[in-house]
C-alpha cells in the first residue's frame, strides 16, 4: 500500500482533493477495513477523542497540530465528519485515507450526517458534485458510511457513541447484533445511537429532532459501589498540566468526588463514562449527569461559519478528549486510567 | 449525426458547444479551459475560423466563465491559430470581455490584450490594436472606457509619434472622464504609461494629467495617484521637482482623506528616494513628521515602517532632533497595531545613530516595547534583536530582555509560545554560553512538556539548534540527560518526547555520546507497552543508523545495537511497529552492505 496512499494522505493534508479514480479503490479497501471491524469497537488507550468535525477542514488540522499527527497519535473520532463546513470531501477523504494505512492507530464511528437522505441536505452531496461534477464521490463514500462501527469501547472503559442510547438497548452486546449495513433507519435502535441527546429529564423523553430520544440521568445512573475499585479517573489539562486549571484531581478515592462513570446502562455493561458528539458545546465539551457523560465538540469555527485561513487570528482550539494509562498503572496491575481533557480554552488574544 | 461531416471533423468544436451549453457551471469551466486542446484539434485554420468567431460570441454566460475564457486567451493562445501573424484575431473576443460588468473579467481580459500586444508587429498594432484602443476609450458604456486605461503603456513605444499623439490625447480625456471609475483606472496606468513618454511630452502632456488626477474631488482617485508622482518625480531633476510638483506633494502628504495620507505614508521612501536630497531636507522631514503624529492609526503605522529607510537618507542631527522624538511618542502610542510596525522597524536605527546616540536614545524605547502588553510587540522587538545587538553589545539589554522572552515562553497563545521558540538559537548566540545555561536552559527544556505537540516538536528541533551553536560536548551534559530522564516518565507522552528528541538530535550527536548515554534506555523504550513508542523507536533507530554509516566503528556499533533491536521489533505484534522496523532495516543496511 506504502507510498501511493502516503502520497495521497500527503496530498490531502494539503487540502487538495484526489483523483475520482483515487477515491474509488481508496472507498473499495476502506469497505475492506470496516467490514471486519465490530458494531462496537474495542479501542485501546492512550487514544484521543473527537466529537463533530463537520467538513471544517482547518479545525481538524489545528486538532493535529496541537494533539500530534496520526499515526503518533492514535485518534477517535465520532462521527459528523461531513457536511455544514466548506471542505467535507477534503476531510472525509484525509480520514479515510488514514484509516486505511493506519487501521490500528485511528477508529471512525458513524455520525447522523454520514447518510445518504442528511448528506443531500446539509451539503455533502452538492459539495461532491461541485468539486468532481458527477455523484459518483457521494455515492462511494455513503457504501463507506454504511460500514462504520456505530459506537467503540475504550480499555472496556468509555463507551463511544455518536448520539447516544436508545430505549431499545441495554447492552452492548444487543449493539453488537444489529445488521448495521445500511443506510441509518428512521427509527429503531441503530438509529438511536446516532440521534438521541442526553436532557435533563426523568427516564426517556421525545426528541425535538424528529429522530432518536432524550435520555435522563437516572438512564445512566447506579449504585456505583460495585465497581468503585476501578473507578478512579482524572479528569484535567493533559500533559504539563497547569495544575490550578483542574477541574478534576484524582489519584487516591475520596469520596464524594470523581465519579465519573455512568449509569443504569452504564452498569449493565460496566461502563464508567459515556463520551458523545452530536450537539455543539461551547466550551468545547460539556459534562452531564455528575459527569458520566461527556459531549465533545471539535469544531470550534463552526459557531463562526469561517474558514480560519481567511481570518485574521489564528483558530480557537478544537476540544478533545485524550485517554490514556500511566504505566505504573499497567506494571502494579492496577486500574489508574485516566481521562484528560486536553488543549486550553478557545484561543483569545 | 447524418450530416456530410465525419464525426471527427466536427467532434470537438460541438462537444465544446454542448459542453458550453450545459446546465452546470463547473462543466462549462472545464469546458473553456480545454478551449487549447480544441484548437489543437481542429488544426490553426478551423480554429481562425470557426472557434474564434464562436469564443467572440459567447460573452453571455457567469462571470466565472468568461474570466477563465479572458485568461485562456492570454496564455500563448496564437500558437493555435497559427502564429504571431494571426495574433491580432484574438483581440475579437477579448475586446467584448472587456466591456462586460464584472472588474474582474475586465481586468484580466486587458491584461490579456497588454500580452498579445508583446507579438504584435508595428502593422499589426497600428491596424487593429490602436483601433481597438480608441473604440474602447470612446466607448459609451464606462466599463469598456475603463479597461482601455490598460492598453497603452504595452504599445506606446512600438507606434509612430502621429499615433502617440493621438494616445496621448485619448488618454488626457480619460484623466478627465465624468465617471470616477474611468478615472481611477486613468490613475492607476498613468504611472506605468509615464515610463514610455519622451521628456518634454512628461512635461508638456504627463503633468497636466496627473495634476487633474491629483485634485480629484474622489479620495479613491486621488490616492492612486502617489504613485504617479513617483513615477513623475523619478524621470525630472530635483529642480524640475521642485518646480512643478512641490505643491501636489504637500497636497497629497497633507490630503484631507486618511487613505490619500496612507498611500502617502507607505510610498515615502520611493518618493523620498525619487525628489532628492535637498527636498528631503528642505520639505520631506517636516511632512513625514507630520504623518507620524497623524490622527489616523493606520497612517502612523505605515509612516511607522518607512523609519529606517527614510532616516537613512538624513544626516544623524536630523534624525536625532526630527525622527526621533516622533519614534519616542509612537512608543507609547495607543494603537497595538502602531507599537507592533515600530518595534519591527525600530532596530533599523541603530546602525544609523552608533553605539552612543543608541544607549542614550534608542535602549530606554526597547526596553520599554520589550514590556508592552501586546505579546506581537514583544516579539518584533526581540525578532529583531541582532541589529541592536550588533551595535551595543547584549549585556545592555538582557536584564529586560530575560522576563519578556520568560512571559512569552509562558503566552496562553502557542503560536507566540512557537515564535519566540524560534528566536531562541539566535538568542543563544548572542548570549553566550553561561548565561543561556543560566537563564534559558531550563526554559528550553521546559517546552518538551508543553501541551501542544507543536510546540513540544519545536522544542526538539530547537534542542538540535542548540546543539550546534554550543556544540557536541555541551549538548552531553546540558540536554541529553535531561530528555534521557523524561524516558522513564508514566505518561507516554513524555516518552514519546524523549524518543522524538533523540530522532531529531541524533544526527548532530557523535558515537561515543549515542552509545554511553542513549543507546541502552532507547532499546528498552522499544520494548514500551504503547505502540506509538515503539514504532518511533524504529524511526528514531532509522536516522541513527542512517546518520552512523561513516565509519567501520560506526557500522559495528549498527550491528551490535541496531539491527537486533529491528530484528525483534520485526515479528512486533502491532502492524505498524513492523512496517517501521522493516523500512529501518532496509535503511540502515543498505549503506553497510
Amino acid at each position: 500500500m506504502g507510498s501511493d496512499l502516503d502520497r495521497q494522505i500527503e496530498q490531502l493534508t494539503r487540502c487538495e482533493p484526489i483523483s475520482e479514480e483515487e477515491v474509488k479503490r481508496l472507498c473499495l479497501k476502506a469497505r475492506e477495513i470496516l467490514i471486519e471491524e465490530g458494531n462496537v469497537q474495542v479501542v485501546d488507550a492512550p487514544v484521543t477523542i473527537c466529537g463533530d468535525i463537520h467538513g471544517q477542514f482547518w479545525d481538524l488540522m489545528e486538532l493535529f497540530k496541537v494533539g500530534g499527527f496520526c499515526p503518533d497519535t492514535n485518534y477517535l473520532f465520532m462521527g459528523d465528519f461531513v457536511d455544514r463546513g466548506f471542505y467535507s470531501v477534503e476531510t472525509f477523504l484525509l480520514l479515510l485515507a488514514l484509516k486505511v494505512r493506519y487501521p490500528e492507530r485511528i477508529t471512525l464511528i458513524r455520525g447522523n450526517h454520514e447518510s445518504r437522505q442528511i448528506t443531500q441536505v446539509y451539503g455533502f452531496y452538492d459539495e461532491c458534485q461541485r468539486k468532481y461534477g458527477s455523484a459518483n464521490v457521494w455515492r462511494w463514500c455513503c457504501e463507506v458510511f454504511d460500514y462504520l462501527a456505530l459506537g467503540a469501547i475504550v480499555d472496556g472503559r468509555v463507551f463511544c457513541v455518536h448520539g447516544g442510547l436508545s430505549p431499545n438497548l441495554q447492552t452492548v452486546d444487543q449493539i453488537r447484533a444489529i445488521d448495521r449495513k445500511q443506510e441509518v433507519p428512521h427509527d429503531g435502535p441503530m438509529c438511536d445511537l446516532l440521534w438521541s441527546d442526553p436532557d435533563d429529564i426523568q427516564g426517556w423523553g421525545l426528541s425535538p429532532r424528529g429522530a432518536g430520544f432524550l435520555f435522563g440521568a437516572d438512564i445512566t445512573k447506579v449504585s456505583f459501589s460495585n465497581i468503585w475499585n476501578h473507578v478512579l479517573y482524572a479528569v484535567h489539562f493533559a500533559f504539563a498540566v497547569p495544575w490550578n486549571m483542574v477541574p478534576w484531581e484524582l489519584d487516591s478515592p475520596t469520596p464524594g468526588i470523581h465519579r465519573l462513570f455512568s449509569g443504569a446502562f452504564a452498569h449493565n455493561n460496566a461502563i464508567d463514562l459515556i463520551a458523545r458528539a452530536h450537539q455543539l458545546a461551547m466550551e468545547g465539551f460539556k459534562l452531564m449527569f455528575e459527569n458520566r457523560i461527556v459531549t465533545v465538540w471539535s469544531a470550534p469555527n463552526y459557531c463562526y461559519r469561517s474558514p480560519w485561513p481567511g481570518r485574521h487570528l489564528p483558530p480557537p482550539i478544537p476540544y478533545v478528549l485524550v485517554f490514556w494509562r500511566s504505566t505504573r498503572a499497567m506494571t502494579e496491575g492496577a486500574w489508574y486510567p485516566r481521562v484528560f481533557f486536553t488543549f486550553g480554552p478557545g484561543y483569545v488574544r | 449525426m447524418d450530416s456530410g461531416y465525419s464525426n471527427e471533423d466536427i467532434a470537438p468544436i460541438a462537444i465544446l458547444m454542448d459542453e458550453l451549453r450545459s446546465e452546470d457551471v463547473q462543466l462549462r469551466l472545464n469546458a473553456i479551459h480545454s478551449v487549447p486542446t480544441i484548437a489543437l484539434a481542429l488544426g490553426s485554420d478551423r480554429a481562425r475560423e470557426e472557434l474564434i468567431p464562436f469564443l467572440q460570441d459567447s460573452v453571455d454566460d457567469e462571470d466565472e466563465v468568461l474570466l477563465a475564457l479572458a485568461e485562456e486567451l492570454g496564455r500563448n493562445f496564437e500558437e493555435y491559430i497559427g502564429g504571431k501573424e494571426y495574433a491580432h484575431l484574438l483581440l475579437g473576443p477579448l475586446e467584448n470581455l472587456s466591456a462586460v460588468e464584472e472588474t474582474l473579467v475586465r481586468d484580466k481580459a486587458a491584461e490579456s490584450i497588454s500580452k498579445i500586444a508583446a507579438v504584435l508587429s508595428q502593422e499589426q498594432i497600428e491596424q487593429y490594436y490602436i483601433p481597438l484602443v480608441k473604440r474602447l476609450s470612446q466607448g459609451e458604456w464606462f466599463t469598456s472606457r475603463t479597461s482601455s486605461a490598460a492598453l497603452y503603456a504595452a504599445v506606446y513605444d512600438k507606434v509612430s509619434p502621429a499615433i502617440q499623439d493621438e494616445l496621448r490625447k485619448l488618454f488626457s480625456a480619460l484623466g478627465s472622464d465624468d465617471t470616477p471609475m474611468v478615472r481611477r483606472a486613468a490613475a492607476k496606468w498613468l504611472g506605468p504609461l509615464l515610463a514610455h513618454f519622451a521628456q518634454h511630452h512628461l512635461l508638456s502632456d504627463g503633468l497636466p494629467i496627473y495634476r487633474r488626477l491629483q485634485s480629484d474631488d474622489q479620495d479613491s482617485v486621488r490616492l492612486l495617484t502617489i504613485e504617479d508622482l513617483i513615477a513623475i518625480a523619478k524621470r525630472i531633476s530635483p529642480a524640475e521637482v521642485k518646480e512643478h510638483l512641490l505643491k501636489q506633494i504637500k497636497q497629497s502628504i497633507g490630503d484631507k482623506s486618511w487613505r490619500v495620507r496612507y498611500m502617502a505614508a507607505t510610498h515615502f521612501n520611493e518618493l523620498a528616494v525619487a525628489v532628492g536630497k535637498d527636498l528631503v531636507r528642505e520639505e520631506l522631514v517636516g511632512l513625514f513628521v507630520n504623518l507620524l503624529k497623524d490622527n489616523e492609526a493606520e497612517v502612523r503605522t505605515a509612516g511607522a515602517s518607512q523609519i529606517p529607510g527614510f532616516s537613512s537618507q538624513l544626516e544623524k542631527e536630523v534624525i536625532l532632533a526630527r525622527i526621533i522624538p516622533c519614534v519616542r511618542d509612537l512608543s507609547q502610542d495607543s494603537s497595538q497595531h502602531v507599537r507592533a510596525a515600530l518595534g519591527k522597524e525600530i532596530s533599523g536605527l541603530t546602525p544609523l545613530l552608533g553605539k552612543e546616540a543608541t544607549i542614550e536614545h534608542l535602549l530606554p524605547l526597547f526596553l520599554h516595547l520589550l514590556k508592552d502588553d501586546f505579546p506581537e510587540v514583544r516579539l518584533n522587538i526581540i525578532s529583531k534583536l541582532e541589529t541592536v545587538n550588533n551595535v551595543i553589545g547584549v549585556e545592555l539589554l538582557s536584564d529586560s530582555l530575560l522576563p519578556a522572552i520568560m512571559e512569552l515562553a509562558e503566552d496562553k497563545s502557542w503560536r507566540v509560545r512557537q515564535a519566540i521558540i524560534e528566536y531562541i538559537p539566535l538568542l543563544a548566540k548572542q548570549l553566550g554560553k553561561p548565561m543561556f545555561d543560566e537563564q534559558l536552559g531550563n526554559l528550553c527544556m521546559s517546552w518538551l512538556g508543553d501541551t501542544v505537540y507543536s510546540i513540544r516538536e519545536s522544542a526538539t528541533v530547537n534542542l538540535r539548534n542548540l546543539t550546534e551553536v554550543f556544540g557536541v560536548e555541551w549538548a552531553k551534559t546540558a540536554i541529553v540527560p535531561k530528555i534521557m530522564g523524561m524516558g522513564s516518565h508514566t505518561n507516554y507522552l513524555f516518552r514519546m518526547t524523549t524518543v522524538q528528541a533523540i530522532a531529531t538530535i541524533s544526527s548532530s550527536l557523535n558515537l561515543e555520546i549515542i552509545r554511553s548515554e542513549i543507546i541502552q534506555p532507547l532499546v528498552e523504550l522499544s520494548k514500551d507497552p504503547i505502540p506509538n513508542i515503539r514504532f518511533n523507536v524504529a524511526k528514531a533507530f532509522e536516522v541513527i543508523g542512517t546518520t552512523l554509516n561513516k565509519t567501520p566503528e560506526d557500522q559495528r556499533f549498527v550491528q551490535e545495537w541496531i539491527v537486533p533491536a529491528l530484528e525483534r521489533q520485526k515479528n512486533d505484534a502491532d502492524a505498524d511497529v513492523r512496517y517501521y522496523a522493516t523500512r529501518a532495516l532496509q535503511k540502515s543496511l543498505t549503506p553497510a552492505s
